[in-house]
């Protein structure tokens, strides 16, 4: 066989397998494995490390309220449901007054000078200073974790927002002042649009900030939650417990992410979506005849 | 019928650095058009003309002077044809038509369609920006600026980022568009075949904001370039151009 044909030869790299592991999806799937292998390797070797699978057997029972070897049995839900709203309800009100504020930052230049600088102060207090002063503020109970996540979150959506009302096109504005369009109309139509990826991006900081928020503030200053849960694992020394609620942590960000964010991401986008070539050719076709006819039967 | 009458108009910017001097765009210019009429505004680069539409359009102010632009009397409506087609790239064609309108919804539709069938976009209402071509954007652009029913149209250099092919047949095809409506346009460009294939009057501004020229092209439509009366037009407007030059040149000794 000759050298030529030898290399015609299909080998691993050139396999179906091949490509598929050097693909995107490959490589992110490489990536998990790769980290659950050296998490087990680690898990194995230090007692203080569980295991994955002392993890998801720990997850597994506290979902489905199991029994936690004789401690105590699974609280998922009850503490789930009791963080979500606070959460919810702390973003929501997050978004809206971030949204108003960078709106207001963004268009003059005397809301810029008065707030910049109260607007950096904001960003620069990490999360564990508002929750330690919510708790003193408000006691254990609800409001400390919701007054954390609004005060953590509000200024990541209003710094993005002020940026994108900067960044809107002069060339655009111009065309509406030229045409007059009504004001209600440009920030419906203009504005608004315009400025959705910085408003996506304010949110998805909003969400990571707000989360850690929520979960630092119960973790502090709440009798039930997420946060008070992973607290009641840590004090008890149950490292597998610890671990297995920051997974949890973590699984929610991804899931929030991946089905509710990056849905409403595309569907705001979707008129980025790459030109059909038939569409362009299609339009491309129409001939200064067919212009002509139409014109002259005005 | 719409009258535009530009009296005694200057426009300085201000300086670009805290030592440099006022920027003089337009310098004393006056001029009126009125009724079914296409002039051109034509010169260098930096003359002053798309300053000039900037404030008849009401987007600047003048720093001294009066621009008047009326409808029997009464304020006109205005419509504008830019540079580069300026749509919504988040809204559909037809979307970005009803932007500009200030008709009932049904009415606005129905108008619009009127001017995308005008120019041959009858079935895109429904695609976006992006999926169209730059000459195809512009099309939109053009339909828009006539769909709101000018007084008077102000065309800014509107085929000069488009390919020759394209913008030639941009040309003819707004050719066929002025016959049909007969609206009063003030169009900026520094392409004099193109001022002498559209207009009936030339205005051409020189270095310096001033109006160096006014001339009425008395030729039929559609003018093609390859008539010769054209090219003795156009060649007549160029040797105008080439004294302007020569003037300012020996102006600078």
């Amino acid at each position: 066989m000759s050298a030529a044909t030898m290399s015609r030869q299909p080998g691993f790299a050139n396999s179906s397998i091949g490509r598929a592991l050097r693909s995107s999806w490959g490589a992110r799937v490489t990536s998990y494995f790769a980290f659950v292998v050296a998490w087990q390797i680690v898990g194995a070797s230090f007692f203080r490390v569980p295991t994955p699978w002392e993890t998801l057997d720990f997850i597994w029972r506290e979902v489905s309220g199991g029994d936690h070897g004789g401690v105590r049995p699974g609280q998922f839900w009850e503490h789930f449901s009791a963080t979500v709203p606070r959460f919810a309800i702390g973003i929501s009100v997050a978004f809206v007054i971030g949204v108003v504020v960078g709106l207001l930052i963004g268009s003059f230049s005397f809301v810029r000078a008065l707030l910049s600088d109260v607007l950096l102060v904001f960003l620069a207090l990490p999360a564990i200073i508002w929750a330690f002063l919510t708790v003193m503020w408000f006691g254990l109970g609800w409001e400390a974790p919701v007054y954390t996540v609004i005060l953590s979150a509000a200024p990541f959506v209003a710094v993005n927002v002020a940026q994108g009302v900067r960044a809107v096109s002069p060339e655009l504005r111009r065309m509406s002042d030229a045409f007059g369009v009504p004001r209600n109309r440009r920030i419906r139509s203009m504005l608004l649009p315009a400025i959705t990826g910085y408003l996506f991006t304010g949110l998805r900081f909003a969400v990571i900030i707000g989360w850690n928020a929520v979960l630092l503030a119960e973790w502090f200053g709440a009798v039930d939650g997420v946060g008070w849960r992973a607290r009641l694992w840590y004090d008890a020394a149950r490292y597998k417990g610890f671990v297995g609620w920051a997974i949890i942590f973590i699984v929610f960000i991804f899931l929030l992410d991946g089905l509710v964010l990056s849905p409403l991401q595309r569907r705001a986008f979707r008129w980025r979506a790459s030109p059909s070539s038939d569409l362009k050719a299609e339009v491309g076709a129409v001939d200064t005849e067919s212009f002509t006819n139409t014109a002259i039967g005005l | 019928m719409a009258t535009l009458q530009i009296e005694k108009l200057t426009k300085t910017f201000p300086p670009h650095s805290k030592d440099g001097r006022p920027v003089r765009a337009i310098q004393d210019i006056s001029f009126a058009m009125s009724g079914q009429v296409f002039v051109s505004l034509v010169g260098p680069s930096g003359c002053g003309k798309s300053t000039l539409l900037n404030i008849v359009s009401g987007v600047d102010s003048p720093s001294t002077g009066t621009v008047t632009v009326t409808q029997d009397g009464k304020k006109a409506r205005l419509g504008y044809v830019f540079q580069d087609s300026r749509l919504l790239p988040w809204r559909t064609v037809m979307q970005n038509m009803l932007y500009v309108s200030d008709l009932p919804e049904e009415e606005g539709r129905a108008n619009a369609s009127k001017y995308l069938e005008m120019v041959g976009l009858g079935h895109a209402h429904d695609m976006y920006p992006g999926q169209l071509s730059g000459g195809m954007q512009q099309r939109v652009g053009i339909a828009r600026a006539f769909s709101v029913s000018p007084d008077l149209l102000l065309m800014d250099e509107p085929f000069s980022h488009l390919d020759a092919i394209t913008a030639r047949s941009l040309r003819e095809e707004l050719q066929v568009m002025w016959n049909a409506t007969k609206k009063t346009v003030l169009f900026v460009t520094h392409d004099v075949m193109e001022a002498v294939q559209l207009s009936n009057r030339i205005i051409t501004l020189a270095h310096g904001g001033t109006v160096f020229d006014d001339t009425t092209i008395e030729l039929p439509f559609p003018r093609k370039a390859s008539d010769p009366e054209f090219a003795a037009q156009q060649a007549e407007i160029l040797g105008r151009f080439e004294t302007m030059e020569l003037e300012r040149t020996a102006a600078k000794g």
